[in-house]
């Protein structure tokens, strides 16, 4: 099985082949090839083999979000893979980058670990996702985690999702305990106007994760992690400008068509396509990249 | 309506005028599975036509839908009604949508109708899908129709459709749950009942939709190895998801490999982008034999059973 062997021509289907997918330039923001899913491979060995996909579908760079730590509600618990990973995001620069979870709980020690990760390690960025004990990225123990990133020019990624659920039933009445909504994420970016962050998963509900987040004009809105509807992105496209989009792919529980097939379906210009591909990331976090020698 | 045609064996036997018809969509697919170009087109059993009822969806016209198929080298389509999904009148419903697939882009789209067992005289509606209509199979949508599978007429649903030599398309997932309008409150359903109906009645054609919710593994392993049960791809998921659906090997463990004949292309369009599912055959590293056979033969053999 060679891997860089297509048995038909892509384009011959009305989509990109892998010389027009690489001229894209895509970085995905959302990559969970570390993420122990404790199925058929362990996390290095699953890494290794989303990588085969990685190449073959020509992205460019994946951004990991499970490095220092994957579990989902203890954000602060550390990892058994700690050194490879520090090794393969070091060794690496070129195709793969990682950010790493912090806990509002728990915002000393959320900033030791960003010292540890970012300032003194590999780390681009950080992440808020779920919180067993109902601290969201919007609770005020968050400022001290959000001055730091500033402070470092790291990138800021929010897990959101609008669950339906609950009785009576309301847009996030599903919602998992500590998982934000988008709502929450313009808590934050209230607070801080001049520090870009970006809403995960589009808010789960594109339609009203977008209408949350457009008065805020920090907040990126990122398609990954969600079922591909026609029309999302050039919904978004029109509610927030293509400028404030970024994209990611959330393999291997997603696959790289449902995720890019979303932007392809777009109604847009090429140059809009590829900002929502990778530019926006690489322009809003550019100095970080500077600063670590990351190849942008 | 008392003096409308009721569907009996002698009168079935008497109404296979529908045969040519569906004969000659048969032909027209066998024809076009690898043409001169050795571009194989693709034939998509799972579209829908008409408008979903909450949101405007970019290809719901059924004119710039059609281009859109083509763009992505499928030429024929199977097609039911959103409309279907939340009308009480399926006649109405049904009749549109044979007469939109009639007059729209020649032979791109094949009608399938709806029907729903938990409404009152629903054989009716099946005889006229397939009498009045010429369709060649049923779609049913039990989570939002409303009955579990456990329907006491599910089974013979299953065979009258047989009966007429018509496929019957179950579809599990038409939205995430999470994401539904709130008003909406869809049916916990489950497969489970079907592979035993199918092993009962061993000619009947049953293809799974947005299936994969539905079937966990202990199932999945039931339907390959017990019935004749075809699956779409539209709500495969996970990086490589078809390649690794053929070979057993998903992300989450091993898995009941599924044969690749059993796969048939089908993209939820226009709910979902063509492109991710015509990008699904491209992900994974696939042989040219196994995207033929993904891409259109499988179709046609499914049909020609049918008919």
């Amino acid at each position: 099985m060679n891997w860089q062997e297509f048995a038909l021509n892509p384009a011959d289907y009305g989509i990109p082949n892998q010389q027009q997918l690489q001229e894209l330039r895509i970085w995905s923001d959302h990559y969970h090839g570390f993420w122990n899913l404790r199925g058929l491979f362990p996390p290095l060995k699953q890494h290794e083999e989303m990588m085969k996909y990685v190449k073959r579908m020509g992205i460019e760079k994946v951004i990991s979000l499970d490095i220092g730590g994957d579990d989902d509600t203890e954000a602060l618990k550390p990892t058994p893979i700690e050194k490879e990973e520090r090794e393969i995001l070091e060794n690496n620069k070129d195709h793969i980058l990682g950010i790493m979870r912090v806990d509002a709980e728990f915002p000393e020690e959320s900033c030791a670990k960003m010292e540890k990760w970012i300032r003194n390690g590999p780390c681009i960025g950080i992440k808020f996702l779920l919180q067993k004990n109902g601290y969201k990225c919007s609770h005020p123990n968050a400022d001290k985690i959000v001055r730091l990133a500033e402070e470092l020019g790291a990138a800021i990624y929010v897990h959101t999702f609008l669950k339906a659920g609950g009785n009576p039933k309301s847009i996030n009445g599903g919602n998992s305990p500590g998982e934000a909504t988008p709502m929450d994420v313009t808590m934050l970016a209230k607070r801080f106007p001049n520090v870009p962050m970006i809403c995960g998963h589009s808010g789960g509900d594109w339609e009203l994760g977008a209408r949350a987040v457009r008065p805020y004009e920090n907040v990126l809105f990122e398609f990954a992690g969600s079922w591909p509807h026609s029309g999302s992105v050039d919904y978004a496209v029109n509610e927030l400008g293509a400028d404030r989009i970024v994209w990611g792919d959330h393999g291997p529980s997603r696959s790289f068509s449902t995720e890019l097939s979303k932007v392809l379906d777009a109604s847009i210009s090429k140059s809009d396509r590829m900002k929502i591909l990778g530019e926006n990331y690489r322009r809003t976090w550019a100095k970080m990249f500077k600063s670590k020698n990351i190849p942008a | 309506m008392t003096n409308l045609k009721k569907f009996t064996r002698r009168n079935f036997i008497s109404t296979m005028t529908a045969a040519p018809v569906v004969a000659s969509i048969t032909a027209s697919n066998h024809e076009h599975e690898t043409p001169p170009d050795n571009k194989p087109e693709i034939i998509d059993t799972n579209v829908n036509l008409f408008k979903w009822p909450f949101r405007r969806m970019k290809y719901e016209d059924t004119k710039s839908f059609s281009a859109k198929l083509r763009q992505h080298r499928i030429t024929k389509a199977w097609a039911g009604s959103f409309e279907a999904v939340f009308s009480k009148s399926l006649n109405e419903v049904n009749s549109r949508l044979a007469e939109e697939c009639r007059k729209s882009d020649k032979g791109m789209f094949v009608p399938i109708g709806a029907v729903n067992i938990a409404w009152p005289d629903w054989e009716e509606d099946l005889r006229r899908c397939h009498e009045v209509h010429k369709m060649p199979g049923i779609r049913i949508y039990p989570a939002y129709q409303s009955y579990d599978l456990t329907h006491e007429d599910f089974p013979k649903l299953v065979n009258l459709a047989t009966e007429r030599s018509m496929m019957v398309q179950i579809v599990g997932t038409l939205e995430d749950t999470r994401v539904q309008h709130p008003i909406v409150a869809s049916r916990e359903i489950t497969f489970e009942p079907i592979p035993d109906i199918m092993k009962k009645n061993p000619r009947a054609r049953v293809q799974l939709l947005g299936w994969n919710d539905y079937v966990n593994d202990e199932l999945l392993k039931k339907f390959v190895t017990e019935t004749k049960a075809t699956f779409d791809i539209s709500w495969v998921e996970s990086t490589g998801g078809l390649g690794r659906l053929i070979d057993g090997n998903s992300w989450f463990g091993v898995r009941t490999p599924v044969p690749v004949e059993r796969i048939l292309f089908g993209s939820y369009a226009p709910y979902f982008p063509l492109e991710s599912a015509v990008m699904k055959l491209f992900e994974s590293p696939l042989t040219l034999e196994q995207m033929k056979s993904v891409m259109n033969i499988n179709a046609n053999n499914f049909f020609k059973q049918v008919v």
